[in-house]
């Protein structure tokens, strides 16, 4: 699985990537992916599934998929 | 004893080439502490209703703010403000780089312009020495060589040097103002306004230290000293060092309000050749920062490929590379690098200049216009050479550059036809690369800003949407309490967006970037109350602050009444009503009877009447604007 930190979220990882490959046992919840991460769910705007926009309290991805989550856009 | 301000005002008419020195009283000040506020101030008091935009008698002021040269992060900025030649309204533009703070050194707080000079000229400004110069061996050449010759000639080799480019020498209405190449006032067309006075350049060195001046020198070192670290332990202050804005573009393109070939679409396929990604590999060369700025948000980029793209005048923001790219339908980002560093050099603002190229685009493509007008110029969307080639057009107004050099209103009016359904305006400004169908109080303040379409009027909906988020919570000191979805429309709505717009006014005020104070960025409220008080030695609250910003933008709205606007001009392009044709929002539009309603709910939470937006002379007692009231001829229980 392909997750993009987008934005500042990837203030959040250690390595501070924005690309991380993770290999996951089976399908697991983007609210749980998040926890694991380390990013806050309140800093995260939007969330992808290979490119469609999906609910962060609900969706779930497996391994082959390309998840990505942005931050709120405040102007620039 | 004043204290933060020299309270010089420099003051030259260049009719008769005369300057003189003008001394704020304390009380003033204290009311109008610099940038916008300031010179909105003089702006109304001075300049003539109705005169010429681009004519002698129009005034340009080049305002700092109380904190503009103070030793911190993102206390940069000056406002250039003038009659708009693109609205006819109240004009207004914030710049960061060096010039602000390096005239804030020489000792002087603003300069105020009159009149037009026979001959091209440029200021040269040391410290209290004032000359001005024959300009004209500068005159058509480009920022960089004629930055270079003032300079040589002043032998001061770090002379800050505001100056116009060709553009702005032709009066593109939307011509802006660089300073040491790389940084503008980019939007409301006061480039123009400068060029209309044949003035080319405004340089300046000052030996002043701004801590002298200060009530309090510690705590501002100390401040100093704290955010320069600060900038990488918060989140979003990080991200604009890393990334800058150009980070935005895939995030906003997944939440389906990119605006792509002319705001018709929330969505772009070519995405992926225009997102951070991309821009890494393909443009970036380095970075660099404003004045005392620990941020460095600003990108350098350099190309020698497919396009040859100079690194002397800065890299495209995210603004420019949505309104070259998705806007006009190209994913190709070494050509929005080059439209940038033309834009740059020609001194245009990038956002208008981009908006009218999309605008011509879809007239192209509906038969409004073909190749007689374009100059056989094969203007459809996606076409990356025509595009480049279309804003050296308008840089030299030939052919269809001669008429998108007017606006997008104007253009669209001349053409004619549906052309002004095309055009995406508030008030002759060009909207900002922000679709306000996935955040609609950037469409309120598209709507209500003075100057026309402006995304930086009021913090953008998304980040006071979460309770939990640094953003919301950041905001709580300035009175927001309530978290409220992106496209809520409401009365609730409207008391978040006016908090906001006053505390973005008093950073136009007072002289500090929007990536500095929260919401945006990483600096609290506590700080900016702690700078501002140990910089002027004023004992002042975050209510006081906010007052500020409201009473700069109360100025600014009765510039425009007096102007002759009124709430038909407070209105957004229809196209926004209509609803997007693609991506995460496809099928949104912005409902209509819900915001007028929210408009309404806005002016009466301003103290503002609905149906004329003229300010109540109540409202503006309480602002201490009685003056202006009288000025503009506001009577009781109008």
């Amino acid at each position: 699985m392909r997750v993009h930190l987008g934005g500042h979220l990837s203030w959040y990882d250690p390595q501070k990537r924005a690309w991380l490959e993770l290999n996951q046992g089976g399908p697991i919840a983007l609210l749980e992916l998040v926890h694991r991460l380390g990013v806050p769910p309140a800093e995260i705007a939007v969330a992808t599934v290979n490119r469609r926009a999906v609910d962060l309290e609900t969706a779930v991805a497996a391994n082959g998929d390309t998840v990505e989550f942005f931050t709120a856009v405040g102007g620039g | 004893m004043r204290y933060g301000y020299s309270g010089k005002i420099l003051r030259v008419d260049l009719a008769t080439h005369k300057v003189w020195t003008e001394t704020l009283s304390e009380e003033f000040y204290r009311l109008y502490p610099g940038g916008k506020a300031l010179a909105a101030a003089i702006l109304l008091q001075e300049l003539a209703p109705g005169v010429d935009p681009l004519g002698p008698d129009n005034i340009l002021i080049l305002a700092n703010g109380l904190l503009t040269g103070a030793p911190f992060s993102t206390a940069t900025r000056f406002s250039a403000v003038a009659r708009s030649p693109l609205t006819g309204g109240f004009g207004e533009s914030e710049a960061g780089g060096f010039w602000g703070p390096e005239l804030k050194l020489a000792g002087w707080e603003a300069i105020v312009m009159t009149g037009r000079s026979a001959e091209p000229v440029y200021l040269w400004i040391k410290d209290d020495q004032v000359e001005i110069r024959d300009a004209r061996h500068l005159w058509r050449h480009d920022p960089e060589e004629a930055q270079a010759v003032i300079r040589q000639e002043t032998g001061e080799k770090l002379a800050r040097v505001l100056q116009i480019g060709l553009g702005a020498e032709n009066l593109v209405r939307y011509g802006s103002l660089t300073n040491e190449l790389r940084h503008f006032n980019g939007r409301s067309g006061m480039g123009a306004v400068m060029g209309s006075k044949h003035v080319k350049a405004v340089a300046v060195r000052g030996s002043g230290k701004y801590l002298d001046a200060a009530a309090e020198a510690p705590p501002l070192s100390e401040m100093g000293r704290r955010l320069a670290k600060a900038v990488k332990e918060h989140p979003s202050s990080w991200d604009l060092q890393v990334r800058g804005t150009p980070g935005l573009t895939a995030g906003l393109d997944a939440a389906g309000i990119l605006p792509t070939r002319n705001f018709r679409q929330g969505s772009f396929e070519g995405v992926d050749g225009l997102r951070w990604e991309t821009y890494e590999k393909e443009l970036l060369s380095g970075r660099r920062s404003c004045f005392a700025c620990a941020v460095r948000c600003k990108r350098e980029v350099k190309v020698d490929d497919r396009y040859q793209v100079s690194d002397s005048y800065g890299g495209p923001e995210y603004e420019t590379v949505a309104g070259f790219g998705s806007n006009c339908g190209i994913d190709d980002l070494q050509a929005v690098a080059k439209a940038n560093e033309l834009c740059n050099r020609y001194t245009m603002d990038s956002i208008s200049a981009s908006s009218a190229i999309s605008f011509a685009m879809e007239c192209f493509e509906h038969g409004l216009i073909g190749p007689k007008e374009t100059g056989g110029l094969d203007l459809r969307f996606g076409n990356a050479g025509a595009m480049v080639a279309c804003v050296e057009m308008i840089a030299r107004r030939e052919h269809i550059g001669d008429l998108l050099a007017e606006g997008t209103r104007r253009a669209a009016e001349a053409i004619g036809g549906d052309a002004p359904l095309f055009a995406m305006h508030v008030k002759g400004q060009e909207l900002a690369m922000h679709d306000p169908r996935g955040k609609v109080g950037v469409g309120l303040g598209y709507a209500i800003n003075e100057a026309g379409a402006d995304h930086l009027t009021a913090v953008h909906d998304p980040m006071l949407a979460n309770p939990d988020s640094l953003s919301f919570k950041g905001a709580q000191p300035l009175g927001i309490t309530e978290a409220l979805p992106p496209r809520e429309l409401s009365a609730r709505k409207a008391a978040n967006y006016a908090l906001m717009e006053n505390w973005n006014s008093f950073e136009r005020a007072i002289g500090l970037c929007f990536f500095g104070p929260t919401p945006r960025s990483f600096i609290p409220v506590d700080d900016v109350l702690t700078a501002v008080t140990a910089a002027s030695g004023w004992e002042i609250s975050a209510e006081d602050l906010l007052r500020i910003g409201e009473r700069a933008t109360n100025l600014a709205r009765l510039f425009n009444v007096r102007e002759g606007f009124t709430r038909r001009d407070d209105t957004l392009p229809e196209r926004l009503f209509q609803p997007l044709e693609n991506g995460a929002l496809a099928g949104v539009a912005i409902p209509r009877e819900e915001f007028e309603q929210t408009m309404t709910a806005l002016y009466q939470l301003k103290g503002w009447d609905p149906l004329t937006t003229v300010p109540t002379r109540e409202r503006l007692a309480e602002l201490g604007l009685e003056w202006a009231a009288d000025l503009v001829g506001v009577q009781p229980g109008q």
